[in-house]
């Protein structure tokens, strides 16, 4: 059957674009092999971004205390301001302030004469400018399409920040026709900041259990409750990538004892550069759903092996439980045998499976924007993964074991035996493993292909972002967005799975839905039964 | 009205504006059965896809050539080609925009001979007008493109054709729904008009249990051909276009062109319904006189309170021009009318709009800029006083931080919902408008006036605290007394020139150490503040008032000034200010101080009658003031260092609080010291003026010899009014200062303290002058501390006397100006002599620069000439030794 339903959406295709997108659909069950991480197909519309936004975006843009230059034209850098709901507050940690500049947007406004004759000149001004007046720890310059083709040297220009402006400064060449889609510039990214932040610090943790957050931007106040969590059972956030991260933050780094990776696409160049040039370990974990929260916090506590910590963990969580346990059996009577589709991120259409089964609600469709092969089939398939010329244009970085800093904080003996306890590290195994057999996969879902299985599948829930969530509200389905969550969250931790639950129980059954039919039209106008409606 | 604003040159901080393609896939938004597709790297369609959908809250298809670094190296037609299709294939539509970006421009491609070419291929497709429009993302925004967008569709689609009666309508970016209003107007004069572009469907449908993957509303192409036969167009943009869809079809086809102004406000929306009857021939219905009626009984309600805004407008060049107009009509100031497109006829525009309420009101601070962000614009903002925003969702971040009320318009709106259907247009929409803005004021009324007023005009005055004797002493008629003595007090108003103030010295101690002060009494031969004669008693303080009254009638100010604090000897302070207020009720008493006892004496002061004090605050620091501040004698203890800096510091800003919250006049003076406060100054001003300071004046400071700062470089003039100049963007600022001694009489440019002395000694001018023998110079200065002036420029000179290594300063003298241009120059002759003639007594003469007739004259009477640039002091030192 679903077999069929791919053929009834490819069918629409010219033979061309059909060959093209066939290896991106796959029939859980059926089929263990995906092509992704590909050219976009020109002309359909595509809800994948560019190289910039990928790294100014969604990277770099929240860390907090960096001030950004976009060096562009301006829609660039207006496009980029405040778009994503990454929050984050200017703090004092141990007498070190992290100043707030996510409310700003500094753009070189490039022109015409710009365009032609170069544009370093007013870089350079600009990055005065930011100096005198807001005097940041740190500037960044990213960008924009047409600077790498006029050959503007923005490295060069962060050299002389540097050196005859006395201001720490990094530049990332992420113009958005690099690679095919967001990815890449996730990858320039993590790059530059394993070459020029981590490691630049000298502030030790004060505890043994130390950790990274890696791939948590604090959407909606995520990063903030997950956060909080780790606190509670006593372990220390050494920093967090990015989501209300600093750069005062991320240049101690390299000197915790475990990075937790979240969102596996975006980051996963930092943890795994990290595990080689200082030794440490990352484990997979995902803080958003119930089960998979209390997993993560165990994970930590196996890892660091510490009795007393272990017991501390199992405190919070039982607590954490307890606390929520009323509200989500509600919402789950409320929600039990709907499904989902989902289809947002490198790595959240995998993430909110999980919350969704802990409410009982089945996911049907599930697709990323802009993952690899690594995200859908697991890290094993990594070296089967053939580089194309569009990756082979973003610089693979090797590093070296650093001679001060590399250190090994478990034997191999500690390992093996962690692996026994299923705490698996330095790896993911990707979305496919926890689907349903019979449920779809699709990568690079376009709008035609979002309408389309949206018609036949007729899920009760469908998770986007703005730009392809009203195919399916304006036609009566219910709609979330997990970019910027409509405003709400977190939902993150335990406490973010209740506000979750709550969400979808008021937009399932919101009293709108029951007026949509006219009472004077006798036929009825939507067939089946609407999201809630019993 | 100010137009110089300071942006950065280089760095957009917080823009408001967008790029070109967003306005060109808007434009195409309009048409029926459309499609964009832009030329470039896929972000550039996502991004906009994304802001459009959360403005309108519709799904924004935009199709991208995701062109990658292969398409940048060997060009994007392939990409264009094959996306071309693509869309055709899955959308079908009918007309396809092909908008270029940034990428597509800069690698100068070529989308006009690529279209030909897709025709060529794929000839089953000729039946699909596909339209190119040149949209880089640097060339201009979206406004910019959006008209550049019309235009092209104008000059792809619109063909000769047979005369028609219909109109065609041209509009800027307006929301759907106010664009219905249009059509719905249109349509009750029976008239048939044709949309460019028509937004009103397309981006505000209604709820269908089907999702149409074309806009299925706008016009259709076979409307934008009949546009060359069209009756008219009309235009409602309110400016000249340099892409004019009207002036095309004119220029084109000969379709007259009329060009109204957008229907928002009355003028505006009369002009529109006129121009409706006149087109139609129709009478304009009574229905619309209803309207106009309640639209107008809605501006007269509301005028007394739109009158209190003080507004900033911003957004696209139209919308700008046609709020301003709404809000002049109502009273509404528009302090800040800005635009974020480079657009230089706005300029004008709004000048004779804002002007006239300007000058009716008294307010020559508004500012019209083009090119704006919005950082620039929040400085403005806030200088100008601004209590209302009005225009997009991107002010929040204002609105939030400086708790400015925004009346949300234009697009985007993103932190609201509702974007697509806000109204501005017709009698309706100007109402709703206008009670948006009428009541963002009054919200900010209804919020404070409690407690606001009972502080302003309540709390503390005499009835509060049970005393009845003062009960017609209201705070309103105050305010107005202590409003003209500013007028007629020499320090704070440079008008009042005429006017003459005294400096009573009763006030010898100190309990702050300045470094840059060494208080010596009796030493008249410096003239700076905190030096003075003699200390009197306030009997004798009293005596001299009288007898100084006598001689200068025109005395209006009586002034503390030390030469030690003048609350720090408050008994004596207030004994003199007691004697004068008994003997003339008139006069205007001000005081100085350094602000450490502010607070404890700001409300006897008041009572006093005092109306104007100056603070001298150097630092809102404490960390700097450590650097100025030796110590502070406070509450029987010394303190120091940065804690000494935060006990002043808060005693001062506590005490100018009290006092401007009950209508005194707060100068501050902040003495400019180099490498140590200079950076900071303007820091100190902007807290002055959140204070609620009247003037801040910036001094130099005067090295005196002994003091910590003897050899600190004292700021130059030129210094000293660059940052006066700078803070004068924050609040007003005293140019005129001559930094008075504690002891001063007179006028400020004419201080007969000397002779006031000397008379009331007994003792004869000319005879203390016989009694030295030693070396005298005279001495050419504009700073008082500086060898600063040419010699031929001189209005006065500075006579010092030098005897046995010290330098001693006599007085000033005024000569005639030697050199004051060509006409005079036949009697320069007798000027020089007469000039040589006053300084007969100096064996030399001081001056920056001299020219060599005078140099020449000089010599001859046996008058030595130094010409040079330094400390006077040091000067007279060097020419007596070279003497």
């Amino acid at each position: 059957m679903s077999e069929g339903l791919k053929e009834k959406v490819l069918d629409k295709y010219s033979a061309r674009v059909y060959k093209n997108r066939k290896p991106h659909l796959v029939t859980v069950g059926e089929e263990t092999e995906i092509t992704a991480n590909t050219r976009t197909i020109p002309g359909i519309i595509t809800q994948r971004g560019c190289c910039y936004a990928g790294c100014k975006g969604v990277v770099l843009g929240p860390i907090k205390d960096a001030a950004i230059i976009v060096h562009g034209p301006i829609g660039c850098s207006y496009y980029a301001w405040g778009t994503r709901r990454h929050k984050a507050e200017s703090d004092i940690r141990d007498n070190e302030e992290a100043d707030c500049y996510l409310e700003y947007c500094f753009s070189t406004d490039m022109q015409e004469a710009d365009i032609v004759f170069g544009g370093e000149k007013k870089l350079k001004q600009a990055a005065q400018e930011i100096v005198d007046i807001f005097k940041p720890k740190i500037v960044m310059i990213c960008s924009t399409c047409p600077v790498g083709l006029i050959g503007d040297d923005i490295n060069a220009v962060a050299k002389w920040i540097e050196s005859d402006l006395g201001t720490k400064a990094i530049s990332f060449s992420c113009e958005g026709y690099k690679g095919v889609s967001q990815s890449a510039g996730h990858h320039i990214a993590n790059n530059q900041l394993i070459r020029y932040v981590i490691g630049t610090g000298d502030k030790e943790p004060k505890t043994k259990y130390s950790v990274n957050v890696l791939g948590e931007y604090n959407i909606g106040g995520d990063g903030w409750e997950v956060e909080k969590l780790l606190k509670r059972c006593g372990v220390e956030v050494v920093s967090v990538f990015t989501g209300g991260g600093s750069y005062r933050d991320l240049k101690n780094s390299h000197l915790a004892n475990l990075n937790l990776v979240q969102c596996h696409r975006s980051i996963n160049y930092v943890a795994d550069m990290m595990k080689d040039k200082y030794g440490i370990d990352w484990i997979k974990v995902n803080f958003v759903g119930i089960e998979s929260t209390a997993k993560a916090l165990r994970d930590v506590g196996e890892y660091f092996g510490d009795e007393q910590l272990k017991k501390r963990i199992e405190e919070v969580i039982a607590d954490e439980m307890s606390a929520i346990a009323d509200d989500v059996s509600y919402y789950n009577s409320k929600l039990k045998g709907k499904t989902a589709a989902l289809y947002v991120g490198g790595s959240r259409a995998h993430h909110y499976q999980v919350l969704l089964k802990d409410f009982g609600i089945e996911t049907v469709l599930a697709g990323y924007e802009f993952a690899h092969r690594d995200d859908y089939e697991g890290r094993e398939v990594i070296p089967s993964i053939k580089t194309d010329a569009d990756s082979k244009n973003i610089e693979s970085l090797e590093v070296e074991a650093d001679p001060k800093h590399y250190r090994v904080f478990l034997t191999d003996e500690q390992k093996a035996e962690l692996d026994n306890k299923g705490v698996k590290l330095n790896y993911y195994e990707g979305m496919f493993k926890g689907m349903n057999d019979g449920s779809i996969i699709c990568d690079d879902l376009n709008h035609f292909e979002t309408e389309e299985f949206l018609r036949v599948l007729k899920p009760d829930i469908f998770f986007s972002g703005i730009k392809d969530k009203f195919v399916a509200q304006k036609s009566g389905m219910l709609s979330r967005q997990l970019h910027s969550y409509d405003y709400s969250g977190p939902y993150a931790g335990f406490k973010g799975a209740v506000n979750f639950g709550h969400d979808l129980v008021m937009g399932l059954y919101t009293p709108a839905w029951s007026y949509i039919r006219a009472p004077w039209k006798s036929i009825p106008s939507i067939e089946g039964t609407l999201g809630g409606a019993e | 009205m100010k137009t110089k604003v300071k942006p950065l040159v280089s760095l957009n901080v917080n823009p408001c504006k967008m790029c070109m393609p967003m306005g060109a896939v808007t434009a195409m938004y309009g048409i029926k059965k459309s499609m964009s597709i832009l030329h470039g790297s896929q972000g550039c369609s996502t991004y906009i896809r994304r802001h459009m959908a959360t403005h309108y809250n519709e799904p924004v298809d935009i199709a991208s050539t995701s062109l990658t670094e292969h398409g940048t190296v060997y060009g994007g037609e392939e990409n264009l080609l094959k996306g071309l299709k693509n869309l055709i294939e899955l959308y079908n539509p009918e007309v396809i925009g092909v908008s270029t970006t940034c990428l597509s421009e800069t690698i100068g491609e070529d989308i006009a001979r690529m279209i030909e070419k897709f025709y060529e291929l794929n000839p089953e497709y000729a039946y699909i007008r596909i339209i190119p429009i040149h949209s880089p993302g640097y060339g201009g925004t979206q406004f910019d493109g959006y008209f550049r967008g019309l235009y092209q569709i104008v000059s792809h689609l619109a063909r000769e054709c047979e005369k028609n009666n219909k109109i065609n309508v041209v509009t800027g970016m307006q929301s759907p729904s106010d664009i219905r209003f249009l059509k719905k107007e249109f349509a009750r004069f029976g008239l048939e008009a044709i949309f460019l572009s028509d937004l009103s469907d397309n981006l505000d449908g209604g709820y269908s249990e089907k999702y149409s993957r074309l806009p299925s509303g706008g016009t259709s192409v076979s409307e934008i051909e009949q546009m060359g036969g069209a009756a008219c167009t009309v235009e409602f943009v309110g400016m000249d276009l340099e892409y004019s869809p009207g002036q095309y079809l004119a220029d084109r086809f000969g379709v007259p062109l009329k060009k109204l102004m957008l229907p928002v406000g009355l003028r505006d929306t009369d002009e529109f319904y006129r121009g409706l009857s006149e087109l139609s021939g129709m009478k304009i219905p009574e229905e619309v006189e209803l309207e106009r009626g309640r639209y107008l009984d809605a501006m007269i309600d509301s005028h007394k309170y739109s009158g209190d805004g003080r507004a900033v407008i911003y957004g696209d060049p139209d919308f700008v021009l046609s709020t301003v107009r709404l809000c002049v009509e109502n009273g509404v100031m528009p302090v800040v009318a800005a635009t974020g497109s480079t657009c230089k006829m706005l300029k004008p525009l709004l000048e004779k709009e804002i002007k006239p309420l300007g000058d009716m009101i008294f307010e020559e601070n508004y500012c019209i800029v083009d090119d704006i962000d919005f950082k620039t614009m929040e400085e403005l903002a806030v200088s100008g006083n601004a209590n209302l925003m009005i225009g997009n969702s991107d002010g929040r971040r204002i609105e939030e931080n400086m708790s400015i009320p925004l009346v949300r318009r234009g697009f985007p709106i993103h932190d609201r919902v509702g974007g697509q259907r806000l109204r501005m247009l017709g009698f309706a929409g100007s109402l709703m408008y206008l009670d948006e803005i009428t009541n963002a004021v009054l919200a900010c009324k209804e919020r404070g006036f409690r407690k606001e007023l009972y502080n302003e005009y309540y709390k503390d005055t005499p009835i509060d605290q049970g005393i009845r004797e003062e009960v017609l002493d209201t705070a309103a008629i105050k305010k107005r007394e202590i409003e003209e003595k500013t007028k007629t007090h020499p320090c704070y108003n440079c008008g009042a020139h005429e006017y003459a103030r005294i400096h009573l010295p009763v006030a010898p101690h100190c309990n702050v150490q300045c470094n840059y002060c060494v208080r010596k009494f009796d030493c008249p031969n410096e003239s700076r503040p905190g030096v003075t004669t003699k200390v009197m008693t306030p009997e004798e303080a009293f005596d001299r008032y009288i007898s100084v009254k006598e001689k200068v009638p025109n005395l209006s100010v009586v002034g503390i000034a030390g030469p030690g604090d003048a609350l720090a000897n408050f008994g004596d302070t207030k004994r003199t200010l007691e004697l004068i207020r008994e003997y003339d009720p008139k006069v205007t008493f001000c005081l100085s101080t350094n602000g450490l006892m502010l607070p404890k004496y700001a409300d006897e002061l008041i009572k006093l009658g005092v109306s104007h004090v100056t603070v001298t605050i150097n630092a809102v620091d404490p960390r700097i003031s450590a650097k100025i501040y030796k110590f502070i004698d406070y509450m029987g203890i010394r303190f120091t260092g940065e804690n000494a800096g935060a006990i002043l510091l808060s005693n001062q800003l506590n005490g100018i609080r009290l006092l401007a919250s009950q209508g005194i006049i707060c100068k501050v003076n902040i003495v400019t010291l180099k490498g140590i406060n200079d950076t900071h100054i303007p820091e100190v001003v902007s807290k002055m003026k959140s204070l609620g300071c009247y003037v801040t004046n910036i001094m130099p400071m005067i090295p005196v010899k002994g003091s910590a700062f003897e050899n600190l470089v004292p700021a130059s003039n030129k210094e000293v009014n660059a940052i006066r100049d700078i803070c004068g963007e924050t609040m007003l600022q005293m140019y005129h200062c001559r930094q008075c001694r504690a002891d001063a009489v007179g006028r400020l440019d004419n201080d007969i303290s000397l002779e006031v002395n000397e008379k009331q000694q007994g003792e004869p001018a000319e005879q203390s002058r016989d009694q030295e023998q030693s070396a005298r110079f005279a001495v050419a200065s504009k700073s008082g501390t500086l060898v600063d002036q040419h010699f031929g420029q001189i209005q006065e000179v500075y006579i010092y006397e030098s005897k046995n290594d010290e330098v001693r300063f006599v007085e000033r003298r005024k000569i005639d100006q030697y050199c004051t241009g060509a006409e005079n120059c036949d009697h320069k002759e007798g000027k020089i002599d007469s000039i040589i003639s006053m300084i007969e007594d100096c064996k030399g003469v001081i001056a920056m620069r001299i020219g060599e007739e005078p140099r020449n004259k000089l010599t001859e009477k046996g008058i030595f000439v130094y010409p040079t640039y330094d400390r006077i002091e040091d000067a007279v030192k060097k020419a007596t030794s070279m003497i």
